[in-house]
């Protein structure tokens, strides 16, 4: 509260203290479960508070409710994590200022990830599912020493990030950064906290990964080329905007229009010549920000894995995970369905999920969730595998990640779930319970988790994540009632 | 007085809070380069905490014009559906294309009415509908006259305003931050939030409103002490009263009851009369200068405090006779009765003093023998005397404010809208000493977005042309460096060594080093001195608004040095910029208290000397059975003034250079040190009041004691 000068004339007062209301906010349940308590901002004002839960809504659009007799196997589904370097020289952070189709490329939260991912971890094991899928974007830059931290904190163990040195600094002039030394909501000394060295406990069961577009491209969108894995390890850094360097409105990165494809050479190639050309900032050296190839990443996700990463896992007795490989290999963020996807895809759906092809209960066959980064209806080629899915009565479920954004919608026989990011807000992960029904059907009980990280650094990022103008809040990331906290009917 | 005060301060005090919620003031308002509407709705959709929010169009430099009146640099609103900013005071708002709502403002100062016709250049007649009120600027003619139009029909307009409510002010800041990262692309970028707003007025009236008010608050503790000083003075003269009746039995509660009941009796008339009266010599200026600021007048919302400010004028009288009635009644009766007369001494002076020169020392001894009244009455006088000189120190602040940069600090006293490239041949026109190119810039603090910084740059020392007071810290030597006004050191935590970042129109932040702290009006003193390179460097635009400052030598022709310089010169402003009419109304309001401060001043007088003739009634006219005539009489009751006039003189001299300068300059700008000592022509001026109305207390004294017989004036008790 701030008194003006008249004011304080008039009231006969020399002088009054402006009074700060610093607020010790609790960082929530420790379950993550937002079937207990969850983060809300009933009055709009920006400002996040733990509140009740969200209990689950029946959702009967494929069968209607049904009592329950056994669970099959419980989930969890974290996506779009994007563990990040923040410091690193490979980064673009002066493009977020003009907008789409760059606003991934700066956020004022970009520090916390490690945290936040940790957070979640603890949430999920607070859960504690059978198995966890991990869906793809793990990291952002396709760098090396993000998958390090980003697996710590996911699987367990320590992690140890670098010391900040970038744009967020309070000696950077720049004020189209969010500097949390100086800009509000002020977190002095957060930079340097972030930084510290932390534990996590991992979700302590068999996580199953997604390859995205960021674990294996530079921003999600570029293939790495000498020129970016230079930068990655060199010792300059761009945070201004080079003079002059303007996207006019309605400018596609992509052939065509299209947000999925991969980006125009030129455009990328113009835009990094230019910002190359431009003011460069001196920062240290780090040979762990390599840049990976996409056998690297993916060998380090999945042991045992190269080329793609597509796979089928069992879960239980009754329960059959097929996960697909959508990322492009040759740039752009959007799914590619391959040539071979569909046959395969075919194949795993008539091996493991026809009746007594694998031993199910009662000779019945696996239920099937399929899984991929980006969603399948967006994805180019993406229908093929729809198709397929469409025909096959044992499949339940399709869950992605990529938009960010928690989605549920029915299609033919079954659900497709869309989880949101860890980076942007709601900042959380999905749990699911599979479900019998009587009469032969299955329901889908499924909940949002909170990340959960000790102490106060994962509650400020998800405060400053509502906040970005950029950001998941007015883009309404984190849906509607019915695509969070549901139970999804499905019959026999 | 103390009516009188209220009004002024409680008008003018709360004047800006009463219209910003009158208004409903928006909690941002964003000014920028045309830009499609949709464009800038779409980021504003995107920033927490928005309550609600329009984008409009402001067109300026419109031509707008009656059968009587015109401007050229009319503002012409275009505003949409939602919320508006602005208060319609009379008619209703714009619905349809052909309406207009005018500010009252303009509205007074070209005499329209509701019904009547504007001619707006680009839209044609325009019916009036409306007169508003928006405290988001000071009004016409302080700044450019402004109109509002429905956008109806006025086709497809790129938008350059939006007005920004917030769910919850306190995240302010917040949002600010987030605009500003969202900003990018627009050019011309502007946040002006309420805070911001305040400042922006205050830079048309806010010194006047703030003396005003401090001034008021002054005369309030004068009033109160005087109206002490008089109630207890009452009680003093009927000591011997007091004393008989306590002599017969009266308890003390039951005296001191009479007392304050004979006050009362007293007090609630007067208290009505006054109340009255200084309602009606404040109430028309004070609204006219409310007018002014764009700010309602409080009307009804006034009433709770003149009742407060009515019931302190009985209250504080009646506990002023009450008390001392109590305390005196304490006394044995005996005491009271021998108190009740003069002591021996002052009846052997009375019987010595036949010469005439002694007449007039009698007169004092007379007033002297009363010391309690003497105190309470020079007391009041000295307090009336004081602010009568407050009074005028205060006017010559204003007019200095008004017409001379010098107060300011400014050295220079020319300006011409000419590019740098023209210094050489301005520093060769006779009576040049020097010339510089000048930049000014509106910016605000990067980090809290509604502060709004005035920064100045010259190249070289800018302290050749403006020199402010060096309060801390040195004079700025760097290219990192500034100096800021105390005003902005004080808003922003600021001292020397302490970094200052700005953000400029170009969007780019400036870091510099705080040099010094300069004692500055301009801006409310929240102006930053940097040098020209830097800011050219972060903002080119800032060439844009080039201009010289002309320092001319002693004795230069003025009008020879501005004809030289052609159509672009113009003489360097002072802190009331367009304030003429501003100052205008405050003589008016310093007038009106001026004439019931001089007023009390003679009543203390008359009552002064009335009390000493009527308690000393025998004495008198032993004198005129002397042979004494009216002469005499006044030569007694001159000495009884000038035993009051010439300590309060020296009391009121001393209270106002010392006491209320200081304390109205501190309460009105924190940041500055106003000259308001009062100088010796003023201090002469009061002096020669004070005379004056002693001459009519002793005139007006001397005929109504004349009057009276002898043989009556000897029986006398």
């Amino acid at each position: 509260v701030s008194l003006t000068r008249r004011e304080a004339i008039v009231l006969g007062a020399g002088a009054l203290l402006a009074a700060g209301c610093g607020s010790a906010r609790s960082t929530g349940a420790g379950s993550g479960s937002t079937l207990a308590s969850t983060w809300s901002d009933p009055g709009g004002t920006g400002t996040l508070a733990a509140g009740p839960g969200e209990a689950l809504v029946a959702r009967t659009e494929l069968g209607p409710v049904r009592a329950t007799n056994g669970v099959i196997a419980t989930l969890a589904h974290v996506t779009d994590a994007h563990v990040l370097d923040a410091s690193s020289p490979a980064r673009v952070p002066f493009l977020d200022r003009l907008g789409a189709p760059f606003e991934s490329t700066f956020r004022p939260h970009e520090t916390l990830t490690g945290q936040v991912l940790a957070g979640a971890a603890r949430a999920i094991r607070a859960f504690g599912p059978d198995i966890v899928i991990q869906g793809g974007d793990l990291i952002d830059n396709d760098q090396q020493n993000e998958l390090t931290w980003a697996l710590a904190a996911l699987r367990g163990g320590l992690v140890v990030p670098d010391r900040y040195y970038g744009v967020q600094l309070a000696s950077d002039p720049d004020p189209f950064y969010y500097r949390p030394d100086l800009d509000a909501p002020q977190h002095p000394g957060l930079l340097s906290r972030a930084s510290r060295p932390f534990r996590s406990a991992g979700v302590g069961v068999p996580v199953y990964p997604v390859l995205g577009d960021h674990d294996i491209l530079v921003a999600g969108e570029i293939v790495p080329t000498a020129e970016t894995r230079a930068l990655a390890v060199g010792d300059e850094a761009l945070w201004e905007l080079p003079p002059g360097l303007s996207l006019p409105p309605g400018t596609s990165l992509t052939a065509g229009g299209s947000p999925d494809g991969p980006p125009l050479p030129g455009l990328v190639n113009g835009f990094l010549a230019r910002a190359l050309a431009g003011p460069k900032v001196r920062v240290p050296a780090d040979p762990r920000r390599r840049e990976m190839d996409v056998a690297d990443a993916i060998g380090v996700l999945r042991a045992g894995a190269s080329g793609s990463l597509d796979y089928a896992v069992d879960v239980g007795r009754d329960l059959r995970l097929i996960v697909l490989d959508l990322a492009r290999r040759g740039g752009g963020s959007g799914g590619l369905v391959r040539p071979d996807q569909p046959g395969w895809l075919a194949s795993q759906l008539a091996e493991r999920g026809s009746p007594g092809a694998d031993g199910g209960a009662g000779g019945e066959a696996r239920w099937v969730i399929v899984v991929s980064h980006q969603p399948l209806a967006s994805s180019e080629g993406g229908e093929s595998l729809l198709s397929l899915l469409d025909a096959h009565p044992r499949v339940i479920a399709a869950l992605s990640g990529h938009t960010h954004r928690n989605l549920i919608e029915p299609r033919a026989g079954y659900w497709l779930i869309s989880t949101a990011s860890l980076i942007d807000y709601p900042q959380q992960a999905r749990a699911l319970r599979v479900l019998r029904t009587r009469g032969g059907g299955v329901a889908i009980q499924t909940w949002m988790l909170d990340h959960a990280f000790r102490g106060d650094l994962g509650t400020i990022s998800r405060q400053l994540a509502y906040l970005d103008a950029q950001g998941g809040r007015p883009k309404g990331f984190a849906g509607g009632r019915l695509d969070r906290n549901v139970t999804l009917y499905r019959t026999a | 007085m103390l009516v009188a005060a209220l009004v002024v301060s409680d008008s003018l005090g709360f004047g800006f809070d009463r219209a910003a919620r009158a208004s409903d003031l928006p909690d941002i308002i964003v000014r920028f380069d045309p830009q499609s509407a949709s464009r800038v709705a779409q980021r504003i959709a995107a920033l927490p905490d928005v309550a609600a929010d329009t984008v409009r169009t402001e067109v300026t430099d419109v031509g707008l014009e009656t059968a009587d009146e015109f401007a050229g640099d009319g503002s012409v609103e275009v505003v949409g559906q939602g919320r508006r900013g602005y208060a319609i005071v009379s008619g209703r708002d714009v619905t349809r294309p052909g309406q207009v709502v005018v500010e009252r403002g303009l509205a007074d100062a070209w005499h329209l009415s509701l019904g009547g016709a504007l001619q707006i250049d680009g839209l044609g007649t325009e019916r009036i509908v409306g007169f508003s009120e928006s405290p988001d600027n000071v009004s016409y003619p302080l700044a450019v006259p402004r109109v509002y139009v429905s956008d109806r029909g006025t086709g497809p307009l790129a938008a350059d305003l939006a007005e920004i409510w917030l769910r919850d002010p306190r995240n302010l800041n917040e949002v600010l931050v987030q605009a500003r990262a969202t900003s990018y692309g627009l050019q011309g970028l502007r946040f002006v939030t309420r805070s911001g707003v305040r400042v922006l007025l205050d830079q048309a009236a806010g010194i006047v409103i703030d003396l005003l008010v401090a001034l008021s608050l002054i005369a309030l503790a004068t009033a109160s002490v005087m109206l002490a000083a008089s109630a207890r003075a009452e009680v003093q003269r009927r000591l011997a009263a007091i004393g008989v009746r306590r002599a017969v039995g009266a308890s003390r509660a039951h005296l001191a009851g009479t007392q304050a009941f004979e006050a009362l009796f007293v007090a609630a008339p007067a208290a009505t009369v006054g109340a009255i009266g200084g309602v009606l010599a404040t109430y028309g200026p004070t609204t006219r200068l409310l007018t002014l600021l764009n700010e309602p007048a409080p009307g009804t919302a006034l009433l709770p405090a003149l009742a407060a400010a009515w019931v302190a004028a009985i209250a504080i009288p009646v506990l002023a006779a009450a008390w001392p009635a109590w305390r005196a009644s304490g006394r044995p009766p005996v005491a009271l009765l021998r108190g009740a007369e003069l002591g021996a001494s002052a009846r052997r002076s009375t019987r010595l003093s036949a010469p005439r020169a002694g007449l007039t020392v009698l007169g004092a001894r007379l007033v002297g023998a009363r010391r309690t009244r003497l105190v309470a009455t020079v007391a009041a006088l000295g307090f009336s005397t004081a602010f009568v000189l407050l009074m005028l120190a205060l006017a010559s602040a204003l007019s200095s404010l008004e017409t001379d940069p010098q107060a300011l600090g400014k050295h220079y006293q020319l300006t011409a809208n000419l590019p740098a490239s023209a210094v050489p041949r301005v520093r060769r026109i006779p009576g040049v000493q020097a010339v510089a190119p000048r930049y000014e810039e509106e910016a605000v603090d990067s980090y809290s977005l509604g502060e709004t910084i005035d920064v100045i740059a010259y190249p070289g020392s800018h302290t050749v042309f403006e020199a402010p007071p060096l309060v801390s810290g040195t004079r700025l030597r760097g290219d990192g460096e500034a100096e800021v006004g105390l005003g902005l050191a004080q808003a922003l935590g600021l001292s020397p060594g302490s970094t200052l970042a700005i953000q400029l129109e170009s969007g780019r932040e400036l870091r510099l080093r705080v040099a010094g702290v300069v004692s500055s009006l301009d801006h409310d003193g929240r102006v930053a001195y940097v040098p020209a390179a830097t800011l050219l460097a972060a903002d080119p635009s800032a060439a844009g608004d080039e201009h010289l400052a002309v320092v001319l030598r002693p004795g230069a022709n003025v009008a020879a040095v501005s004809t030289a310089l052609g159509s672009t010169s113009a003489p360097a402003t002072g802190a009331i910029g367009r304030g003429v009419p501003l100052v205008a109304v405050l003589r008016s309001i310093l007038r009106a208290v001026a004439i019931v401060d001089g007023l009390v001043c003679l009543y203390a007088l008359i009552q002064a000397c009335a009390l000493t003739v009527q308690e000393r009634r025998r004495t008198v006219s032993v004198l005129r059975a002397f042979g004494a005539g009216g002469a005499a009489v006044r030569r007694l009751l001159a000495g009884a003034v000038i035993a009051l006039v010439v300590p309060a003189a020296v009391i009121g001299i001393l209270l106002e250079r010392l006491v209320l300068g200081p304390a109205l300059s501190r309460l009105a700008a924190s940041y500055v040190t106003l000259p308001l000592g009062a100088s010796s022509s003023e201090i002469a001026a009061v002096l020669a009041g004070l005379v004056l109305a002693g001459a009519t207390a002793v005139a007006w004294v001397a005929r109504q004691t004349t009057r009276e017989s002898v043989i009556e004036g000897m029986r006398a008790p």
